[in-house]
Parts: C-alpha cells; sequence; structure tokens
C-alpha cells in the first residue's frame, strides 16, 4: 500500500463494521454493541475529530478522541486521543501517523494546545508511537483500585 | 481558527418558532429536562442560527469558479438567486416536516433510548429549520420571491405532512420503524444536501451547513445504530421485529430517498450557478452506493448473530455466498437477508416516474397486477394512507392515458401551490404582530 492510496476523513456512522472487524482482527474479540455505542458517543459529541484511515473502500485504519475540559482539575480544553487501531495486514504503512497529524489537526484548528492520551505499559510499540509523533510523560498519573 | 457564531432570529420570528415547537414538538420539554441524563457531558440544545467562519471566499464550481462568493441576494443574478431561494425553502420544509413525522410515533419506541435519540434528532432538526428561516430574514429577497419574510416563514411554519415540498415528509409514520428507518435513508440524502451545499456560492449558506452537518452525522446513528440492534434481535428470534418488517419499510423509504435527489437528468444549473457541486445522477449514484453498504453491514451483523460459531472470515465468506450463489447456509436462507428494491421500483417523480418495475426490477404491463405486487412488499398500514392512494390514483390515471407521467408527477401537493400561501394558514398565524403573551395563542389549531 503506498501513502497515494490512503484517505484520512471523519468518522462516520458507517464506519462500524470497519471498526468491529479491526478490532477482532487486533484482539480477538467481536463487540459490535460496545463499538456502536463508543462510535455514537463520539459521532454526537464531535464528528469531525474522530478520523478513520480508508484505503481502497476499506477502513484500515481509526483514531477517536475529543476534545474535553474541567476533568482532572484541567481548566483548559484538552484534546484526548482515546483509541487506535489498525489493520494488522496494513501495518506499518505510517496509516497511524496519517490518522494522528489528521486528529492533532482538528484540535488545533479548535484552539486545542494540550493533547492528552494514556498509553498501558505493556505496550511499548503504542508509547513509542506517541513518543515519535512528540508525546512526552505527563505528571498526571492514572490511580486504581479494585473494588470487592 | 475555524470559529463558529450564533445569532437568534428576530423576536418576532424566534416565537413564532417557539409556537411552532410547542405544537409539534411538545415532548421538547422533557429532552432539555432529562438532557444530562440520556447525554451526559454533551453541550446543551439551543435553538440559534450558527454561521462558521474561515469558509472559502471564492465560488468552488461553475462558470464563476473563482470569483468571490455572494453576500447577499441583490447581488445574484435573478435566476440564481430563485433558485437558491427554492433550495432554501425546501430544505426549511424537509426540517420542519420531519418533526411532524417523528412525533407522530415517538412514543411507541421500545427502547428508551432509542427513543431519546430520536427526541434529540427531532429538536435538532428543529434548529436546522430555524437555521434556514435566519438565512430568510437577515436578506433581502423581496425581488425574487414576490412575498415577505412574514409570509414565507408563515408558510413553512403552515406546512403539514401532506403539503410540504418533497414526497418523502409527505407520508404519515406508522410505528417507530419508521423513525428509524426514515433516519437511516432520508437524513442520509439530507446530508448530502447539506454536503453540496457546503459550497454554495452563496455565503450565508455556506456558512450554515457544517454544524448542521455536524449534528446531522448523530441522526444518522440515530437510524442505523438501532436497525443493527434490531437485526440481532430478529436473529435471536425476538417477537418484537422481524427482517420482513424492515424490508418492507425498505421498499417503503428507498425510492422517496432517490427522488430527493431531483430528477436524474437535472442539476446541471446547481453546478454551473456554484450552488452545488453535482449534477442529481452523480448525487444518486454515491447515495445508492452508502445505502448498499448499510443493507450489507446490517446482513453481516444479522448473519453473525444467527451463527455465532463462525469467525469473521467464515462470516464474510457465507455473506459472500449467500449473495453470489443464493441457496442457504445453515438454515439461513438468501431470502431472508435484506436488500434494496430495483432503482426503479415505486417511482414517481424523476426518469422512471410511474414505470411500473417490481423489487426485483421485474416489468408489470397491467395495473392492477402491479398494485397487488405493491400490496405485497409495503407495509400493511401504508396501504391506508393518502399517500398511497395518491400514487394509486395517479398511476390509474397514467396507465389509461389519461395523465402523462410528467402531468401525474406535478400532481404533487407543494406543486400545486408554489409561490403561493397554504391554505390552511389562514387558520394559522404563526408570526403574530406583536409580542404573545400565552406562548401557545398564535397557534389554533
Amino acid at each position: 500500500m503506498t501513502a497515494t492510496t490512503l484517505l484520512v476523513r471523519p468518522l462516520s456512522e458507517l464506519d462500524l463494521d470497519g471498526i468491529v472487524r479491526i478490532v477482532e482482527k487486533t484482539r480477538n474479540r467481536y463487540e459490535p454493541d460496545l463499538w456502536e455505542d463508543r462510535v455514537t458517543y463520539y459521532l454526537r459529541r464531535d464528528p469531525e475529530t474522530s478520523v478513520v484511515a480508508e484505503s481502497a473502500g476499506e477502513v484500515v485504519g481509526f483514531m477517536l478522541g475529543d476534545v474535553r475540559s474541567g476533568e482532572f482539575g484541567l481548566e483548559d480544553p484538552t484534546g484526548w486521543i482515546e483509541v487506535l487501531g489498525v489493520d494488522p495486514t496494513h501495518a506499518g504503512g505510517g496509516i497511524g501517523r496519517a490518522l494522528a497529524e489528521a486528529m492533532l489537526e482538528s484540535f488545533r484548528s479548535r484552539g486545542v494546545r494540550r493533547v492528552r492520551t494514556m498509553v498501558d505499559e505493556s505496550m511499548p510499540e503504542v508509547e513509542a508511537f506517541f513518543r515519535k509523533l512528540g508525546f512526552a510523560p505527563d505528571s498526571l498519573r492514572p490511580f486504581v483500585m479494585h473494588l470487592p | 481558527m475555524a470559529t463558529t457564531t450564533t445569532t437568534e432570529l428576530p423576536k418576532r420570528y424566534h416565537d413564532a418558532v417557539e409556537r411552532w415547537r410547542q405544537t409539534y414538538l411538545p415532548d421538547f420539554d422533557y429532552l432539555i429536562e432529562n438532557w444530562d441524563r440520556y447525554f451526559p457531558r454533551d453541550p446543551r440544545f439551543r435553538l440559534c442560527a450558527y454561521r462558521e467562519c474561515g469558509m472559502p471566499c471564492a465560488i468552488e464550481c461553475g462558470e464563476d469558479q473563482g470569483r468571490p462568493k455572494h453576500r447577499s441576494a441583490a447581488a445574484m443574478k435573478p435566476e440564481v438567486a430563485h433558485q437558491l431561494l427554492a433550495q432554501i425553502r425546501a430544505q426549511a420544509s424537509t426540517e420542519f416536516g420531519s418533526i411532524q413525522q417523528h412525533q407522530l410515533t415517538l412514543a411507541r419506541a421500545h427502547d428508551e433510548e432509542e427513543q431519546a435519540m430520536v427526541l434529540r434528532m427531532m429538536a435538532e432538526e428543529l434548529r436546522h429549520g430555524y437555521q434556514m428561516l435566519h438565512l430568510l430574514v437577515e436578506d433581502d429577497w423581496s425581488a425574487v420571491a414576490g412575498a415577505s419574510a412574514d409570509q414565507m416563514i408563515e408558510e413553512i411554519l403552515s406546512m403539514r405532512t401532506g403539503s410540504h415540498v418533497l414526497g418523502a415528509f409527505n407520508i404519515d409514520f406508522e410505528s417507530f420503524v419508521d423513525n428509524v428507518v426514515f433516519c437511516a435513508l432520508i437524513d442520509r440524502v439530507g446530508k448530502y444536501q447539506l454536503s453540496m451545499q457546503k459550497i454554495s456560492s452563496y455565503s450565508p449558506m455556506a456558512e450554515s451547513m457544517p454544524q448542521m452537518l455536524r449534528e446531522e452525522a448523530f441522526h444518522l446513528a440515530t437510524g442505523v445504530v438501532p436497525l443493527r440492534r434490531w437485526v440481532v434481535k430478529a436473529a435471536q428470534g425476538s417477537p418484537l421485529v422481524t427482517l420482513a418488517v424492515i424490508q418492507k419499510h425498505l421498499y417503503k423509504w428507498v425510492p422517496r430517498a432517490l427522488e430527493m435527489f431531483g430528477d436524474e437528468r437535472g442539476g446541471a444549473t446547481n453546478v454551473k450557478w456554484g450552488l452545488k457541486p453535482m449534477k442529481n445522477q452523480e448525487a444518486q449514484d454515491q447515495y445508492w452506493r452508502e445505502i448498499e453498504k448499510v443493507v450489507r453491514d446490517l446482513n453481516m451483523r444479522y448473519l453473525r448473530a444467527r451463527l455465532t460459531h463462525l469467525d469473521l472470515a467464515g462470516a464474510e465468506a457465507a455473506l459472500a455466498k449467500l449473495e453470489t450463489e443464493g441457496g442457504a447456509i445453515e438454515g439461513v436462507r438468501a431470502e431472508d437477508l435484506l436488500r434494496l428494491p430495483d432503482r426503479e421500483f415505486f417511482r414517481r417523480r424523476g426518469v422512471p416516474a410511474f414505470r411500473m418495475v417490481g423489487v426485483d426490477g421485474e416489468r408489470f404491463e397491467e395495473v392492477e397486477a402491479f398494485l397487488n405486487h405493491l400490496v405485497r412488499v409495503l407495509p400493511d398500514g401504508y396501504r391506508a394512507t393518502a399517500d398511497f392512494r395518491d400514487y394509486v390514483e395517479s398511476l390509474r390515471a397514467v396507465a389509461r392515458g389519461d395523465r402523462s407521467p410528467e402531468e401525474a408527477q406535478k400532481q404533487m401537493p407543494a406543486l400545486r401551490r408554489v409561490g403561493g400561501v397554504c391554505p390552511c394558514s389562514k387558520s394559522v398565524r404563526w408570526v403574530a404582530e406583536e409580542a404573545v403573551e400565552s406562548p401557545t395563542s398564535g397557534a389554533a389549531r
């Protein structure tokens, strides 16, 4: 696949099957209900920020996120990148970067000056991806507790 | 940086829309009171007109491509302004018209979440109608309209199901299936129209589109996501919904959706004058490919719910086999799956108007045989509607040779009263001369 065949565009409800398919390939989980809820959430809040990558008419990657403020003491509008998925058969084709650049541009156009995401330590390749984009560790740290 | 400005209509017009809302969208207050419950953290709904800043200043297609866009109707050629005005009126009519339709069956939803989604969508359609009224009010259209802003707004707010500009908005809903299928199919045409109007050579129109398009994205999900869940319920044997019911509603609405693009031979002047970037046929073709995908995705969702042991590759192979070879796989028959009707089926506008073509493209010679076919494939309740009655009368007249298909097309309600005020407005005054004490006093019913 070449970069010229890749189209990055805003998310639409038509991308649901493509997203479900990518998640099934990468995580071996078929979860259409979950993704119907999530895609509806992003479409109703901010349909232009979340993006998909399309090649030859197929969804080959997606990145979901939105702009929020007032959370965790972050008063300024913050762009949140929350989900990233790339079809493994298209891995290494620059799809993740293309998605991120489109989403960062969307954040920029809306006056956002800080973009945040969270990366699991067990996924070093994802951390490397975000570091290459210019992300760096932040003082904001996730805490968790398990309820009995 | 792209920014958006907001404005309200002058008070008398704003109040007129509020009065209309109290009549045709009585659940609006419930929506606002329960907004955080259904849509936590989403920005609150506001009845206003949005205008996008930073849009292209030069005309984007047609004979004046590259020249500055028009900022007023007076700056346009009269024939262009006339066509644009018709588009604004039609757009406004669809926005208000769909609310009247959705309201009929909103209470019949089985699922509270799906009902809330449709209710929010209705509120946003109200805002879209408001946006179009804003275009009519803020400019001087008197030279091409032959009517004042008061008269134009009165006319639009006075339209009811049966007198709207486009056929799809003159059909009464019978069940909540209509609400959902309408969102998936008819709102999708709306998305195309808004997308095309986003390049309009009339700047105020172009600047009105981005926010409407953002909201329309959710409206399409309001149709597609419930449909995806319904086909799963059907696969699991739920008595509440079947694929056969959904199929009949596809047959009901697809022909009306195709007609919303206008006659397949038309649209050249829209491109020439920079009002839209595509002719009717081209836009309709793109739409067709999109709804083909909607139906295929629904079939995949259904198949995987029926044959839960299949993995992704297995399900894709099974669906492809059913589509190409027919037959059955583990009890799932090809004819169980959803399908689109032939593009010439049940048309009353455009090139195939009043041709007797069945859902699979079969041709009928006898009117009664074709009507029997329609009765078999369309929803039972639809047969009792005025819309179907009008179609049957027109079809028979065409078959007898009493009318040509072109003449029959002109029997549509809106075309009977182009340029005039809707007769029913004689008993309804939405635009009051002065501020009204009681918010409902101007809405005699």
